[in-house]
């Protein structure tokens, strides 16, 4: 076998310019290949991240809207504000679908310090919000608690873009204090967040504050084992009849409620992304094979020159499968060799790519590709190689020889 | 016998089939120095080529050193030929960009015979062809003469039962010629069996026996 390798490299040498310009195709159809795929991966994951970092793609926000029809003697244009109580309903009457559903608030007001103010509002949320928001790990201080919830404490967490301006440091902004809706809030806590910059309070804090109504504001309603768009849809739907009952509306009226559904959002989105994966994999295979009859053609040219040669190979012994294996697995090593410097290089461009481009962050080659395309290569170069290969036995001994 | 054709013919099929070789029977004995002579288009590069193993013949038999030569496969073929016959051709078939020590050993490397026996074994042969300092040379830093005597070196590394030469001296002046020749002596007199096809009446007359063809047919009369 080494001795074969050792025989390979001595032809391929041999006939060095031959060998290159072969190469080159091939390195180029894989180098293309490559930092396609890589480009559309890139795309693919930045978008799984940043899905990830919205928190949720299984779950529906939904908001109160007004009729556009009548309805069971209610005439048209009538608000409807969603109440806490809603809450159990859509549990209820959607068991199999829904695993959670909270109430949370949005006040836009101005959050203000002696030092500066800041327009963003807050968000009146329960303890758990620091997961579905997917804020991580708090920076400093902590996140609101059940005793927040209890007492009803008037604390707020705040964006360390916002802890910035409102405070020297964002380390002194905890346990500080902030005004804003007309009251002192205690600051307990900063988070940091790629994008996210809202503020937070307790949920029960702030239904005090605003008179303590039944009226629930928004509704983050967490779906499970949703599949399809059509799941998606159809649990839509579902939550939409339980809201109809309970608010007595006309469930067909899109415009009384306003759902935001993320799981079909980001379903379609993907499926979108996975036929960008299959064109720019159809692109890639297309451009490599045209690499591979490259080498095919020049393996035919590569085996007309050397039919003497062979002919004196087999009259000195070679059997036919010598010189069939010598043949593909020219082909081989060059598919190979080439293709690799290919490799590299479509790496090389997509690292850098990666490290200058801020939005291409998550563009990458993993293992699993990598040895994805090794395989794709061997083939392709037995796939070049057979064809000239068993041309080159077909021909016998004698006539070889007679080839000058 | 090392040799023994009997009732063998060869047509090549056309719109006028060929009869290049009508009833040849031929007997060469182990140790033999033989020439076959004749014209060219007579059938002897045919006959070379049977007793080579490098052709089929139509009908007849052919026994090389006692194993019958019919119908074989091309893997026996080879087999055969890389381990019984040792070829010398006219333009020398050295492979131009591997050197004499290479060629030399390129039949070992088909016998499957690793690296560094078949090199001192290829080195041993081109000792006894007295190129010993031109291991390193590729074919074409040689002389005619030196080029042959590579070949020659080739064709007995294996140790075969028989070495064909086709026409050895056609490409080589007279001088060389016979230089060539007295190497194909040496090699008879340590015991090898040598077939040489010519047409020079000068190589034919150094042989001890000498096979005329005559348009497919063996002419009786021997010298």
């Amino acid at each position: 076998m080494f001795d074969l390798i050792r025989e390979i490299a001595q032809t391929l040498r041999n006939n060095r310019l031959r060998t290159i310009l072969t190469g080159l195709a091939v390195a180029w159809g894989i180098f293309m290949l490559i930092v396609l795929l890589g480009a559309s991966k890139g795309v693919m994951q930045s978008f799984e991240h940043n899905s990830s970092e919205m928190g949720s793609n299984n779950s529906m926000t939904i908001f109160g809207g007004r009729t556009s029809k009548p309805y069971k003697g209610y005439k048209e244009g009538r608000w409807i504000s969603l109440k806490n109580s809603d809450i159990d309903k859509i549990e209820h009457d959607n068991r199999e679908i829904v695993s959670k559903v909270i109430s949370y608030a949005s006040e836009n007001t101005n959050i203000s310090t002696p030092r500066d103010f800041v327009s963003e509002g807050f968000d009146a949320v329960y303890p758990d919000a620091i997961k579905t928001n997917n804020l991580g790990q708090m920076k400093y201080g902590r996140f609101i608690n059940d005793r927040d919830m209890e007492e009803r404490r008037r604390v707020m967490v705040l964006a360390s873009t916002h802890a910035r301006m409102l405070f020297p440091t964002e380390e002194e902004a905890v346990g500080g204090v902030v005004t804003s809706m007309g009251l002192a809030w205690t600051v307990i806590g900063v988070y940091e967040h790629p994008w996210r910059s809202g503020n937070y309070v307790p949920y029960t804090t702030y239904k005090a504050i605003t008179g303590n109504t039944d009226e629930a504001y928004k509704l983050d309603v967490t779906v499970e084992g949703l599949k399809t768009e059509a799941d998606g849809i159809a649990a839509e739907n579902a939550i939409r009849q339980t809201l109809a009952r309970s608010h007595e509306f006309d469930p067909e009226d899109q415009n009384s409620l306003w759902v935001w559904n993320k799981f079909v959002d980001y379903l379609t989105t993907r499926a979108g992304l996975g036929y960008l994966d299959l064109a720019v994999w159809v692109i890639g295979i297309f451009t490599l094979l045209s690499g591979i009859v490259g080498i095919s053609n020049i393996m035919f040219v590569s085996v007309r020159e050397r039919t003497h040669e062979i002919g004196i190979r087999r009259a000195i012994g070679a059997k036919p499968r010598n010189i069939l294996t010598q043949i593909l697995l020219e082909s081989v090593v060059i598919t190979t060799i080439f293709g690799y410097i290919g490799v590299v290089f479509g790496t090389a461009v997509l690292q850098l790519i990666s490290a200058f481009v801020p939005e291409m962050a998550y563009v990458a080659v993993d293992l699993n590709l990598a040895f994805k395309v090794t395989v794709a290569l061997i083939v392709a170069g037995c796939v070049a190689g057979l064809f000239p290969a068993l041309k080159a036995i077909k021909v016998k001994p004698v006539e070889a020889l007679r080839d000058e | 016998m090392i040799i023994k054709l009997t009732d063998v013919n060869k047509t090549y099929p056309g719109a006028v089939p060929l009869h290049v070789l009508k009833d040849i029977n031929l007997e060469i004995r182990r140790g033999e120095l033989v020439s076959i002579m004749g014209a060219s288009g007579s059938g002897k590069s045919t006959l070379l080529n049977i007793l080579g193993i490098l052709d089929n013949y139509d009908s007849g038999e052919y026994l090389l050193d006692g194993v019958e030569i019919k119908d074989l496969s091309e893997n026996r073929a080879a087999e055969l030929r890389n381990k019984m016959i040792g070829f010398v051709f006219q333009s020398f078939n050295l492979i131009s960009y591997k050197t004499a020590l290479e060629n030399v050993a390129l039949p070992l490397f088909y016998q499957g015979v690793g690296r560094k026996k078949r090199n001192l074994m290829a080195m041993e042969q081109l000792e006894r062809m007295g190129l010993a300092d031109r291991a390193t040379h590729l074919p074409g830093e040689l002389s005619g003469g030196q080029k042959q005597r590579v070949a020659i070196a080739r064709s007995i590394v294996t140790n075969p039962s028989l070495i064909l030469a086709d026409e050895p001296t056609g490409a080589l002046d007279s001088h060389t010629s016979k230089e060539v020749m007295e190497v194909f002596r040496q090699l008879n007199s340590d015991g090898m069996t040598v077939v040489i096809v010519t047409h020079d009446p000068g190589v034919g007359a150094a042989t001890d026996r000498i096979i005329r063809i005559v348009d497919g047919e063996i002419a009786h009369g021997n010298v």
